[in-house]
């Protein structure tokens, strides 16, 4: 088989993870040769579904000893399988990285012979790459759960940031759809590397997961519930959603035809973003008795509609994180904000200069003393005029290019 | 009145120290004449190296780093009419640099955004420069980017690829910028033949496309994000948009 052919089975079979972004890297051994020690993030292409590529996302191999439903790579799926050398692996991501197609190398794979196995070979490219090319750029591997400690750190040594998907949402879930993973078992890698860290006195590596939507019954809630425990215990630093697309037919599945919750993906990135950046505490997003997002708003909107009492607020004297729960205002927008009340009092004509736009926000603040809107601030007042603004066309999916916004950057 | 000037820095400067002297701000200050009507008022701004100088001087001591900074890049903007701007900013930070800070100022909130969108530029030519490696090795890239940002970016490139060599080309501007393992450098280059590629060039540009035309997930399909993110005119000089 030809490197093109092991790249394009190997692409397809790794392209559905979604953690894609080589921001934040801390390391600061440098191996010598090509490449900057320091990832900023660039995307340098963008996909035909509008995703970034920042990195060679690959797998090692698409064979696997394991049965996990919800997966193209299980054992019974009848598909062609391909594996890379580690030395193919290593000339890819320095070829790549020289022509400027890429920050550096993503690399995943399925299980080939057995864990042990698996992340040796993984290991071996790694030690190519940074020894015999003494390449510097980016590199992110997902650890194998179940596979030995001493294997986990030397890989953890020379990557950038490891990562290890949880999968699915809860316990349960996990027994039904992946009967060879435990909730330990996925957690091993990650308690590792922290533990490690932690002993040495280090910085523990922002490391990140992946929890599948919609291939199993739980609820925004509790999706949001536990990523903030990943966050409170600074076991992780990001978590990714990834819509459900069905590839296969099972009884614990939602059947092919399912579009993948797109719309829903998006939401749960806008809460999570929230979550990270806004100051929102998860039972502020969703609670028990509200437990799925309402897909008609964006979560910030959403919060402000149930929370009428906390508005209007004036721009000239609220602060940064009262400025920051508004509708319709983002980062940027309350930096010029902050910036220009400065020099003086800020009226509504000064935002339309800073073009800052007041479609959502006009709602909800004053500028001055006095309203930018006369509209009353009444739920049913409110609910209307919000959903004419955020209705989507008539026959369109919700557009892709907010989902990459609510991964990049703003509300 | 319009006042044209000959596009350089320099001429720049002198229009500036000219508006001082007549006490007058013109209609518009450009180095393009082609616009411009029989009727129109014109005056031509003569060059003057001497007046330059001093000018230069006294931005240097009066104004911060960052908006030195910040007047190159706008004055790298050479595909929109910035100069009138920058000329009244200027004019601004000498009479009381507090006025410069000002977002809502509309002189202020123009100069900023021609820097931010000279900023997204080298953004874009960090992301969408594509290096062919020739039969020595070197790497070259074409670039045309819409503002002229190549003296910007040299040093982006140099920090990847400190251990080779390289080339980037805007053949927009006829401009290149060289990297030969110890010194960048930045020539205007009148004309240039087509190098001949590496053996394996054709072999990873393939390899590349595989990639790229491979990770996008067929019911995820949005060619007009896309295109907002990659916009059509970068993508003559990129091999994956080849066919
Ligand atoms: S172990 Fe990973 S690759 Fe193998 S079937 Fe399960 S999810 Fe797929």
């Amino acid at each position: 088989m030809t490197v093109e052919e092991k790249l394009a089975i190997l692409t397809d079979s790794a392209k559905y993870d979604v953690s894609c972004s080589s921001s934040g890297s801390t390391r600061t051994q440098d191996f010598g040769g090509i490449g900057s020690t320091h990832a900023s993030g660039i995307c340098h292409a963008f996909s035909a579904d509008g995703r970034c590529i920042s990195l060679l996302k690959i797998l090692f191999t698409n064979h696997c000893i394991y049965d996990c439903v919800y997966c193209v790579n299980r054992i019974s799926n009848d598909r062609q399988r391909a594996a890379f050398s580690p030395k193919e692996v290593a000339d890819l991501t320095v070829n790549f990285y020289k022509r400027n197609y890429i920050e550096g190398l993503f690399l995943s794979s399925g299980i080939i012979g057995s864990e042990d196995h698996t992340m040796e070979l993984i290991l071996k490219s790694l030690k190519i790459l940074r020894y015999e090319h003494g390449f510097n750029g980016y590199v992110h591997v997902k650890l194998i759960p179940g596979a030995s400690e001493y294997l986990i750190r030397a890989v953890t040594a020379l990557a950038d940031r490891v990562s290890s998907n949880i999968e699915l949402p809860s316990q349960k879930s996990l027994a039904l759809l992946a009967p060879d993973k435990t909730k330990e078992k996925l957690f091993q890698p990650l308690h590792i590397v922290k533990n490690d860290a932690l002993t040495q006195g280090k910085k523990v590596m922002g490391m990140s997961t992946q929890m599948i939507i919609g291939a199993s019954p739980e609820s925004d809630y509790e999706i949001l519930k536990l990523s903030d425990t990943f966050y409170n215990k600074s076991l992780l630093k990001r978590v990714y959603f990834s819509a459900y697309i069905p590839t296969t037919t099972h009884k614990h599945l939602p059947a092919l035809n399912t579009p993948p919750p797109l719309l829903r993906e998006h939401r749960l990135y806008q809460a999570d973003w929230l979550m990270r950046f806004y100051g929102f505490a998860f039972d502020e997003i969703a609670s028990e008795k509200n437990p799925f997002l309402d897909e008609r708003f964006d979560p910030k909107l959403a919060w402000a509609l149930r929370s009428l009492h906390h508005f209007p607020v004036e721009i000239n004297r609220a602060d940064r994180e009262t400025l920051l729960r508004v509708p319709g205002l983002g980062v940027r927008s309350v930096n010029k904000i902050l910036r220009a009340r400065r020099q003086k009092l800020l009226l509504a004509r000064d935002l339309d200069t800073m073009k800052i736009s007041l479609k959502r926000a006009r709602y909800f603040i004053t500028a001055g003393g006095s309203p930018i809107d006369q509209t009353e601030l009444r739920y049913e007042r409110l609910e209307s005029k919000m959903l004419a603004l955020e209705m989507p066309k008539p026959g369109t999916q919700p557009s892709l290019f907010d989902i990459i916004q609510s991964t990049t950057g703003e509300l | 009145m319009i006042w044209t000037y000959d596009g350089s820095f320099e001429g720049f400067l002198t229009s500036l120290h000219r508006s001082y002297i007549y006490k007058y701000i013109p209609e518009k200050l450009t180095m393009d004449s082609a616009g411009l009507t029989l009727l129109d008022e014109r005056e031509i701004i003569e060059t003057d190296f001497e007046t330059a100088a001093k000018v230069s001087k006294s931005i240097n001591e009066r104004f911060p780093k960052k908006i030195l900074e910040r007047i190159f890049h706008v004055f790298l903007c050479d595909d929109m009419p910035f100069e009138l701007d920058l000329l009244l900013y200027l004019r601004m930070g000498f009479k009381d640099l507090s006025l410069i800070h000002d977002l809502s100022h509309p002189v202020v909130y123009a100069v900023e955004g021609y820097q931010k969108r000279l900023l997204t530029t080298i953004h874009k030519m960090y992301a969408f420069t594509r290096f062919e490696m020739l039969d020595d090795g070197m790497l070259y890239a074409k670039i045309a980017p819409p503002r002229n940002v190549l003296p910007l970016i040299g040093k982006h490139f140099v920090k990847r690829l400190k251990s080779e060599h390289f080339i980037i080309h805007d053949i927009k501007r006829g401009l290149i910028c060289v990297w030969d393992g110890q010194n960048l450098q930045l020539h205007p280059i009148l004309e240039a033949s087509e190098p001949t590629l590496h053996e394996d060039e054709k072999h990873f540009q393939k390899l590349w496309k595989t990639f790229f035309d491979t990770v996008a997930i067929e019911s995820r399909k949005n060619y007009k994000v896309q295109r907002n993110f990659v916009p059509l005119l970068y993508r003559e000089l990129m091999s994956e948009f080849k066919s």
